[in-house]
C-alpha cells in the first residue's frame, strides 16, 4: 500500500468540504494510504509573505520536516498549497538559510534537511498510481462529456520549480487525466490564467472579471464543466460565479469539478460520497448525462 | 532542411480585417522564430509587419506571442516553439492595442513607467561626489535582477491583471519601481512607498499568478519585486489598505488555529475598524459579501465551527511558539538597523 504525508490545505477543511471528503474516499479506493499532517500550519499561500515572508518560510520548513521525518513523500490537494511548498523548498536548498530556519523547528525535535519534493495528487495519480492501474478501476467511462481543464496558477508556474522536464506528465497533466477517463479535454485561453481570487476582498470587480471572462469561453467552447486540481480557484469559479455572471454580463451556468471528484465519478462512486450536492453551481444535469 | 508551418495572427488596419494566414518556411538547425519571419517577409509576402532591430535579445523590440506565451522572436529557436510537428502561432503582444499584424501601441505600456516616475531623484541638498555617486556591491547584488529590464513589454502582455484593467500599473513599471526604493542612491523611497501603496492599480492589485516571471526573457522577477515592495510598504507604515487588511486578517486566523479562517477575512479585509466607525463604503462592501455567503450557506459549504478542523492542539502551540519567536527576532533586528542608522548618520554627520 503506498503511504502519504498528506497536507489537506485549509480551504478543503473549510469552505471546500467536498474536496476533504472526496479525496479520502477516492484514495481508500485507490489503496492509498493517507497519514495527515495534523499539526501542520497553512501553507501563507503568499499572503503572509506579502508582510512576513521569514514568518511564511519558518512554517514550510516545519510541514516539509515533519514529512521527511515520517520518511514519506509530501502530497498536496491545492496548486497553491503545491506551489508555496515546492517555492519555499527551492529557497531552503540554500545551506545557510536552512540552518537559520531550522532553529526554530529544533524546540519540536524536527530539522528540515531539504529532501522533500511536494506534489499534488493530480502528478501522483499519474507518477505513481500510473495511467494502466486508474484505466483498470474506470467503471462509468466519461465519454459524453466535455471538459475544461483549469489549473491553478502555482500548478504552471513557475516552470523552474516545477520539474518539467524530469517529469513531462505534470505540463499537460489534467488533459491527460481527463483523456485517461474518457472525457474530451476542452482546450481555451483561460485554463492557466489567473482565476482572480487572489484579489476578491482587494479589488472585487477585477477578480470577478477574470473568473466570468474564463467560464465564458470554456462555456462558449463547448465545455460541460471545469475540472481544478485548486480548492481557491474552485472558490472564485464555482461559488462566486453568479456575481461573476452579473459583473460580465452573461448567463454562466459552468459546473466545477474538483480532481478527486472527476476520479471519483469515473471510478463508479457515488455523487453524495465525492460532495457533489455541495456546490454553488447545480451538478445535475452533468451527472445525468453520464447516468450517475 | 525541414518544413516549418507558421500561422500568423494578422490585423490590416485599412480594411479593420483580422485573420490567420498560413505559411511554410524551410528552416535549418538553430533558426529562430524572428529569422522564420524576415523568411516570410523578405521570401513571401512583404506586406507582413513585425518590430526587429537587434536580434541579440537586448533592444526589446521582438517581444510577441509565440503558442499563446510572450518572448522575444529572436531569442526563440523554431526547434523550441514546435512540438510533434504542429504548426507555430505567432501574434502580437496582449492587454495592448494592435497596430498591423504583429506591432502593437507601446504608449499605454511605456505611460506606466511615467505614472511610476521610474528615475532618479538625487538628493539635491547633497553636492555631487568628486567622481561618481557609489552603490554597495552587496546592496545592488540584493536588488539587480530588478534593472536589467530592456521593456520589452512580454511581461505586461501576458499579465492577468493588464487584461482586466487598463489602470494597473504592470509588472515591468513596478519592478522599476522597485529598483528605485532599493537604490540608496535615490531621495524618494517613502514618497514611492506611499504612491505604490495608495494608488489605483498599485502594488496590492497584483494576484501573483506569475505570469511575469515566467513570460520575462531577462529575468527581472516582477512579481518578486512587487512582492517585496508589499513587505517594504508594510514596514514603512502605508497599512491603510485592503491589501495590509487582508495580510494581517490572515495571519491572525493562522496563529489562531493554525489555518486560514476564510469567514472572518472578509470582515477583516474590509476592516474592523472601519465597520465600528460606521464607514458608509465599508458597510456597502460587507453587504457586497452577504449574496455570496447566503450561497455557501444554502449549498452546505460552511462547516460550523466544530466540524472546521484546525491544526491540532501540540501542531497549535507550536505556531504560536513559531509567531512569537520571529516577532522578537524582528524587533531585535529593528533595534539593531535603529542603532546602525544612528551610527551612520554621525559618521557621515547628517542627511
Amino acid at each position: 500500500m503506498s503511504k502519504y504525508a498528506f497536507w489537506p490545505g485549509c480551504v478543503a477543511q473549510g469552505a471546500a468540504p467536498e474536496l476533504y471528503t472526496s479525496t479520502l474516499a477516492v484514495a481508500e479506493h485507490l489503496g492509498m494510504d493517507l497519514v495527515e499532517l495534523e499539526a501542520a500550519a497553512c501553507t501563507g499561500a503568499g499572503i503572509i509573505s506579502d508582510g512576513e515572508p521569514y514568518l511564511q518560510d519558518v512554517l514550510n520548513a516545519r510541514t516539509l520536516a515533519m514529512s521527511e521525518q515520517m520518511d514519506l513523500p509530501l502530497m498536496d490537494i491545492c496548486s497553491t498549497c503545491v506551489g508555496v511548498h515546492r517555492l519555499a523548498a527551492e529557497k531552503f536548498r540554500d545551506v545557510d538559510y536552512r540552518i537559520r530556519i531550522n532553529h526554530h523547528l529544533a524546540p519540536e525535535g524536527l530539522e528540515y534537511r531539504g529532501t522533500v519534493d511536494p506534489r499534488h495528487l493530480l502528478w501522483i495519480l499519474l507518477e505513481d498510481v500510473g495511467i494502466d492501474k486508474i484505466n483498470s478501476m474506470v467503471k462509468r467511462p466519461l465519454e459524453e462529456l466535455n471538459l475544461g481543464p483549469f489549473y491553478g496558477c502555482y500548478l504552471v508556474r513557475p516552470e523552474r520549480t516545477l520539474d518539467f522536464d524530469a517529469n513531462p506528465t505534470r505540463r499537460d497533466s489534467l488533459e491527460q487525466l481527463i483523456e485517461i477517463l474518457g472525457a474530451t479535454s476542452v482546450t481555451y485561453d483561460g485554463m492557466t490564467k489567473c482565476c482572480g481570487f487572489p484579489i476578491l476582498t482587494m479589488n472585487k470587480k477585477n477578480s470577478l472579471t477574470m473568473a466570468g471572462t474564463h467560464l465564458d469561453e470554456a462555456q462558449s467552447k463547448g465545455a460541460d464543466a471545469l475540472v481544478t486540481p485548486c480548492p481557491l480557484c474552485h472558490l472564485n469559479l464555482d461559488a462566486q460565479q453568479p456575481d461573476a455572471a452579473k459583473v460580465i454580463d452573461r448567463n454562466l451556468n459552468l459546473p466545477i469539478l474538483h480532481v478527486p471528484q472527476l476520479l471519483g465519478l469515473a471510478m463508479g462512486l457515488e455523487p453524495e460520497t465525492l460532495g457533489l450536492t455541495r456546490h454553488v453551481v447545480d451538478t445535475n444535469r452533468l451527472l445525468n448525462k453520464i447516468g450517475a | 532542411m525541414a518544413q516549418q508551418e507558421f500561422i500568423i495572427q494578422r490585423y490590416n488596419p485599412d480594411t479593420d480585417e483580422s485573420y490567420e494566414e498560413s505559411f511554410n518556411v524551410d528552416v535549418q538547425p538553430g533558426q529562430t522564430v524572428l529569422d522564420s519571419l524576415n523568411a516570410i517577409k523578405w521570401e513571401q509576402d512583404g506586406t507582413l509587419s513585425f518590430r526587429m532591430s537587434c536580434r541579440h535579445a537586448i533592444c526589446g523590440s521582438c517581444a510577441m506571442k509565440v503558442n499563446g506565451q510572450s518572448m522575444l522572436s529572436c531569442q526563440t529557436q523554431v526547434d523550441a516553439a514546435a512540438e510533434r510537428g504542429d504548426p507555430i502561432r505567432v501574434g502580437p503582444q496582449g492587454n495592448q492595442h494592435v497596430i498591423k499584424d504583429l506591432v502593437v501601441d507601446v504608449e499605454k505600456f511605456l505611460l506606466q513607467f511615467e505614472r511610476a516616475e521610474t528615475w532618479l531623484e538625487p538628493y539635491e541638498d547633497q553636492d555631487p561626489p568628486e567622481r561618481e555617486y557609489r552603490q554597495k556591491v552587496e546592496e545592488f547584488d540584493h536588488w539587480s535582477h530588478a534593472s536589467t529590464c530592456i521593456h520589452c513589454g512580454a511581461c505586461y502582455s501576458d499579465c492577468t491583471v493588464a487584461a482586466v484593467d487598463e489602470n494597473f500599473l504592470g509588472p515591468a513599471a513596478l519592478a522599476k519601481a522597485y529598483r528605485f526604493v532599493m537604490d540608496s542612491r535615490d531621495s524618494k523611497r517613502e514618497e514611492r512607498l506611499q504612491f505604490l501603496s495608495e494608488e489605483q492599480g498599485g502594488i496590492w492589485d497584483c494576484t501573483r499568478c506569475y505570469m511575469c516571471v515566467q513570460a520575462c526573457p531577462k529575468d527581472v522577477l516582477p512579481m518578486d519585486a512587487i512582492m517585496e515592495l508589499r513587505t517594504l510598504a508594510i514596514e514603512a507604515g502605508h497599512v491603510n489598505n485592503h491589501g495590509v487588511r487582508h495580510h494581517k486578517g490572515f495571519m491572525s486566523g493562522v496563529r489562531k488555529r493554525g489555518r486560514l479562517d476564510e469567514m472572518m477575512l472578509p470582515v477583516q479585509s474590509v476592516g474592523i475598524g472601519r465597520l465600528l466607525t460606521g464607514n458608509l463604503a465599508a458597510h456597502k462592501e460587507m453587504m457586497d459579501y452577504t449574496p455570496g455567503a447566503i450561497r455557501l450557506l444554502k449549498s452546505r459549504k460552511l462547516l460550523t465551527i466544530a466540524q472546521r478542523h484546525g491544526a491540532n492542539a501540540e501542531g497549535r502551540e507550536q505556531i504560536e511558539r513559531i509567531f512569537e519567536e520571529v516577532e522578537a527576532e524582528k524587533h531585535h533586528h529593528d533595534v539593531d538597523a535603529e542603532a546602525f542608522g544612528a551610527e551612520f548618520e554621525t559618521a557621515i554627520g547628517g542627511h
